[in-house]
């Protein structure tokens, strides 16, 4: 009897943890398979770079409008080459050119971003001020508002300032941008009050509390706003679209959209190009970017 | 004190002029002369301007639920995995992809006489069971705004889903565990436990969705131009091309009233709840 009823029991355990497993190896399956799903489209990158004109034209050409039938994709070319890499880092002077211009404005603006935002999102995180409530939503819907609603306001704004056509034109509004503010503050305010309160206690000033407890504790933050700043104005199109209208001042990311399908190789090999550094960000800011992110979602 | 600098360079850059803009919305452009409301109700008396109005609608009340159903699905099977990193690291992946690449892979695959349409050609071919495929130009006719949400969904998954994983670990372990102990099933937690404790996140989330619908203009553009299929033809589009053309007297009166929407919502949203 008792053994029968051991048996029982080890039956139902070992169907409860063969379904609990099932269950888990579901969700896996699921979710990697969203996840491949996601990645898939980006393998086709490395293989066009290294692809010859010669067989990127024949695959694309029904794309091209030269062809009937369906473009193909091959994922390993079938004579890779260094051709576009060649073609686009020695003989084409204008990549440097916008290369440059594309670094020193996503430097600028991220510079200037931390050095504004920086104060205004302690500001909002640390002192309990008389509008306070009002002023923070008024950052938040200016952080919604998309880029064409705010167009004609800064061209007015600009052309007064005498700064259209300029870098400043593209830079100075970016800087002021609410959106990096918001971030910081949230990461600001996982900061426990009693710490700030301690230092406070200690003789600290609103300076040294500033700089010695709200930026090394607040630095997730900070770090998540910087990566998703640099994954934002690395890849600027709008803005300057509209206020600049000298080529050589545009960023790479026009550039690109310049090139067409009938140069798909060559468009790949500038993809890389741009794609490098917005990855290698990525990758080193992953973890804080990650964390940042929470702390949009959580209510504090 | 801290608050200054940041303070003056937003007055400067986006008060002031959007001030400007307001005023300017109530007069004639060119000669300045005060116009009252025309302007207004020539923007909403603009064919336009109706058919952006709609799509761009139709666009949010497409995207943002899908995008924040799939992700809060995809977390709430995720948010117990060891593999969780990994995963989610590979959907945040398009996040760094810039647009322009993104754009590029894109009309590879959606041409009509594209790698999609090549793929799903040969399949019906082979399989006579199926009916035969006829293949379809996307960008050109109603499924624009497929390709659209699809590659909006693609490039922000990967984001909604760390926010809702984010709000997920906030939730008080023990809780869920004692419910599972007193034999709560897995809808029980979640309609009882897992939701009300997720309503916090839901608003913040919600915004951050409408966000990112309207940052994803930038490929459509990209891929589509100015003026592209009347299905995906949006509000920014609209904005953009009456700058282009200077029809400014009208695109401030737009500016005000898209500003004005926003505002409203904004407070509605923080009415309900704090943000």
């Amino acid at each position: 009897m008792g053994s029968r009823l051991t048996v029982f029991a080890w039956a139902a355990k070992a169907y409860g943890r063969w379904r609990k497993r099932k269950m888990t190896w579901l969700a896996v399956g699921i979710c990697a398979a969203a996840a491949a799903l996601i990645c898939a489209p980006l393998l086709m990158i490395p293989g066009g770079a290294l692809m010859d004109s010669a067989e990127v034209h024949r695959i694309l050409a029904p794309v091209m409008g030269e062809g009937k039938g369906f473009a193909v994709w091959h994922l390993i070319p079938l004579y890779p080459t260094l051709d576009h890499f060649y073609r686009l880092l020695v003989e084409s002077p204008a990549f440097y050119q916008l290369f440059w211009n594309t670094v020193g404005m996503t430097a600028a603006i991220l510079a200037g971003q931390l050095a504004v935002g920086l104060p205004s999102a302690w500001a909002f995180a640390a002192f309990r001020f008389r509008g306070r409530h009002f002023l923070f939503g008024l950052y938040v819907v200016l952080m919604l508002l998309p880029f064409q609603v705010m167009l004609l306001p800064q061209y007015i704004v600009l052309q007064k300032l005498h700064l259209y056509n300029h870098a400043a034109a593209v830079i100075l509004p970016a800087i002021f941008s609410t959106f990096p503010v918001f971030i910081m503050y949230r990461g600001f305010t996982q900061i426990d009050a009693e710490v700030t309160e301690a230092a406070r206690l200690d003789g600290a000033g609103e300076m040294q509390i500033f700089f010695y407890v709200g930026l090394p504790l607040g630095k997730t933050g900070i770090q998540a706003a910087v990566v998703l700043g640099f994954l934002e104005y690395w890849n600027l199109v709008e803005q300057p679209m509209a206020f600049l209208e000298e080529q050589a001042r545009w960023p790479l990311s026009l550039y690109l959209p310049q090139i067409t399908v009938s140069q798909a190789g060559f468009a790949f090999a500038v993809s890389v190009m741009v794609l490098v550094p917005a990855l290698f960000v990525f990758a080193l800011g992953q973890d804080a970017l990650e964390e940042g992110i929470a702390y949009i979602g959580v209510k504090t | 004190m801290f608050l200054l600098p940041g303070f003056s360079g937003v007055m400067l850059f986006y008060l002031l002029p959007f001030f400007e803009v307001a005023r300017r919305s109530f007069l004639k452009a060119g000669n300045n002369t005060f116009v009252g409301v025309d302007n207004y109700s020539a923007v909403l008396e603009n064919g336009a301007f109706v058919l952006a109005l709609r799509n761009t609608l139709l666009y949010m009340a497409v995207g943002v639920p899908l995008l924040m159903g799939i992700s809060l699905l995809l977390s709430l099977l995720l948010r117990n995995l060891a593999l969780r990193r990994r995963l989610v690291s590979a959907m945040l992946l398009p996040m760094a992809v810039p647009a322009a690449v993104m754009v590029l892979t894109l009309q590879i695959l959606i041409d009509r006489q594209g790698v999609i349409n090549g793929v799903l050609t040969n399949v019906s071919e082979k399989m006579a069971a199926l009916p035969v495929f006829a293949a379809i130009d996307y960008l050109n006719t109603e499924w624009a705004l497929v390709v659209v949400v699809c590659s909006f969904l693609w490039k922000n998954t990967g984001y909604m889903v760390i926010l809702w994983l984010a709000g997920l670990a906030a939730l008080p372990k023990e809780v869920e565990e004692a419910a599972q102990v007193d034999g709560a099933g897995r809808w029980q937690r979640w309609h009882y436990i897992i939701r009300p404790g997720l309503s916090g996140s839901f608003f913040t989330i919600g915004m951050l969705s409408v966000l990112q619908i309207f940052k994803s203009y930038r490929e459509v553009w990209m891929v589509a131009g100015s003026y592209p299929q009347e299905h995906i033809y949006f509000l920014q589009h609209l904005l953009q091309n009456w700058y282009l053309k200077l029809e400014f007297d009208r695109m401030a009166a737009l500016t005000v009233l898209l500003s004005l929407v926003l505002l409203l919502v904004c407070l509605l949203l923080q009415h309900e709840k704090r943000f």
